[in-house]
């Protein structure tokens, strides 16, 4: 017990100082500081709706949606009211909820197959409306957005968007850790039965579409601060899949794992833009994507679990095993008082 | 709350007023009554399609009835969500095991208990838990998942939850049904320790032995209406109940 306990603690610190050194040891270089500030927000993604499908069982499409609210929201309060980042963030955050609340009340009685229709029908309206009021929008120019603040540089939004994926992973970690984790599992296994057992399921379904949304609200305005435009192109169906992708490779039942799965899929394909073997140089361009989708596809047929779930596990233990086995065993005549 | 119970008498722990329930064209009960006022252990038997299954997730709240009442401990409870009667006293399990498969088996256990008891402490939760694993049999079992128990061990798990959700009116959905005959002991003496906590047990199975010896009741439904329902004795020389029910097993 002591030993996983140690190990668990002593490998986030070795990962922790080593994405605190990171910058230097990459020598700031700005390019490669966007790529891994990127694999950070889609860790928060990935590791966000792995919340919402793994761990709670809700299908949703909507992601990327709630990414485009917060987004557009800080980007055309930015625009209309000249409102600062802060206020951009915030509100965006807040409208991203409060759309996840009302989707929520909307159909989350809905069984899976129905929420995940509705999300993608919802996903698509919003991008088209986005489109189509381009006087408003920018339509498919997109939206310009400041930066999050004057003199940012590429190291300085690498430690925003980092402490955004710590801040956000440690808040879900302490969600699962609570009651709220132990019933939005037991939902996800089984609604009427979790219902027989006094769970109130239609409400920790909402809750947790809401809190998935304000996470991918408030990812989607800060990172777009740091991108500088918003286009509906980030709502595409193509987009949302590529979330889910990167959530289902990593271990979608697992935070760390469908975040793990996110950073190294979006770094990845990153590095699989160009390939140079020896003296042969290959562009490998969309076709990177269809190496993905193979990845994705042989992860699904034979690892269920992801492919870095499994060495989490192996890793670190299977915390619910640990966890949840009574310390002390009572004595045989207290057990018998107390049951009687 | 129910200032008047029916016949006047006490308050019933259980009160199924004239309950009707149709599907489509189909009239699945059909003024269903049934008053249960003591800690009983009572046998609800019917051929299939009889409507037990109806009337048991009317009585949790799955399903709304058409016309009708129920009542459990003075609350009518026809309108409210499976959650809320859950909370209020009256729990089940399923014909076919429905353990949280990927949860341990110690958090199946903890799921009804902190449903109930929100401020209660993890730890002693854990406790009492311990102990009913142990009472069940199970407890060498309480770190392994739900999926890698036996179909047997997964019975047990339910009814350990149950004893977690400590209701008052209890409804055992076929719980002999493929069960290890060693496993079946176990859940005998469950169903006797739950009828000296002071409960009431609607048992349903189609194991006509265990029903006619544990049964100090028995109701007997057929074509969605109550047919029978009186002492075991009786309801077995009951003309009607042989003719839809036991005749045919007999054949």
């Amino acid at each position: 017990m002591r030993i996983h306990f140690d190990m668990r603690w002593a490998a986030v610190l070795v990962v922790l100082l080593a994405l605190g050194l990171a910058p230097r040891l990459m020598q700031d270089s700005p390019y490669q500081m966007a790529v891994i500030t990127g694999a950070f927000f889609y860790a928060i993604l990935a590791s966000s709706w792995a919340l919402l499908a793994g761990i709670a069982g809700q299908f949703s499409f909507a992601h990327m949606a709630f990414v485009g609210i917060g987004a557009y929201t800080a980007g055309l309060l930015g625009q209309y009211l000249s409102t600062g980042p802060i206020i951009g963030i915030i509100t965006g955050t807040l409208l991203a909820g409060l759309v996840g609340l009302v989707i929520g009340l909307l159909c989350l009685r809905l069984r899976a197959a129905y929420l995940a229709l509705f999300t993608i029908a919802f996903s698509e309206i919003f991008r088209i409306v986005l489109l189509t009021e381009f006087d408003f929008t920018g339509g498919s120019n997109g939206l310009q957005l400041s930066k999050l603040w004057q003199g940012i540089t590429a190291t300085g939004e690498y430690y925003v968007m980092l402490a955004l994926l710590l801040g956000t992973m440690a808040i879900m970690y302490w969600l699962t850790g609570s009651r709220f984790g132990l019933f939005i599992r037991s939902m996800r296994e089984d609604q009427e039965a979790a219902a027989a057992m006094g769970v109130d399921v239609v409400r920790y379904k909402i809750v947790v579409f809401v809190v998935t949304s304000l996470i991918a609200g408030l990812a989607g305005s800060v990172f777009y601060y740091q991108v500088g435009i918003i286009t509906p192109n980030t709502l595409e169906l193509l987009q949302m899949s590529l979330v889910i992708a990167m959530a289902v490779i990593g271990g979608m039942e697992s935070l760390a794992g469908a975040a793990l799965g996110a950073f190294f899929s979006r770094i990845s394909l990153e590095l699989l833009r160009e390939v140079n073997i020896f003296s042969l140089h290959i562009e490998l361009g969309a076709w990177r994507y269809a190496a993905f989708g193979v990845v994705l596809m042989l992860t699904l047929r034979f690892w269920r679990n992801g492919l870095l779930q499994p060495v989490l596990d192996r890793l670190f233990g299977k915390p619910a095993l640990q966890a949840t086995v009574a310390k002390r065993k009572p004595s045989p005549d207290s057990e018998r008082e107390e049951l009687a | 709350m129910n200032p008047q119970p029916a016949n006047g008498s006490k308050q019933a722990l259980l009160d199924v007023r004239n309950v009707y329930k149709s599907f489509g064209g189909t009239q699945a009960l059909l003024d269903v009554s049934m008053r249960i006022d003591e800690a009983q252990l009572i046998g609800l038997i019917g051929p299939n399609g009889a409507g037990k299954t109806t009337l048991t997730n009317i009585l949790d709240g799955v399903y709304k009835p058409n016309r009708g009442q129920v009542w459990l401990l003075g609350e009518r409870i026809d309108g409210l969500q499976p959650y809320q009667i859950a909370r209020l006293g009256l729990g089940r399990t399923f014909q076919v095991t429905r353990a949280f498969r990927r949860m341990t088996v110690m958090e199946n256990m903890l799921v009804p208990a902190m449903a109930l008891h929100p401020t209660a402490r993890r730890k002693q939760v854990q406790e009492k838990a311990y102990s009913i694993l142990e009472f069940l049999t199970i407890e060498h079992l309480a770190g392994e998942y739900g999926r890698g128990l036996s179909g047997g061990q997964q019975k047990l798990l339910e009814l350990g939850r149950l004893l977690m959700l400590d209701p008052q009116v209890i409804i055992l959905d076929e719980p002999f049904a493929g069960v290890h005959p060693k496993l079946q002991e176990t859940i005998y003496g469950y169903i006797s320790r739950v009828r000296t906590q002071g409960k009431a047990v609607i048992l349903i199975s189609h194991d006509m032995e265990s029903i006619f010896t544990l049964s100090e009741r028995l109701v007997v439904l057929n074509f969605g209406q109550v047919i029978a329902d009186g002492q075991p004795a009786h309801v077995k020389e009951d003309a009607g109940v042989i003719e839809a029910y036991l005749g045919e097993e007999e054949d």
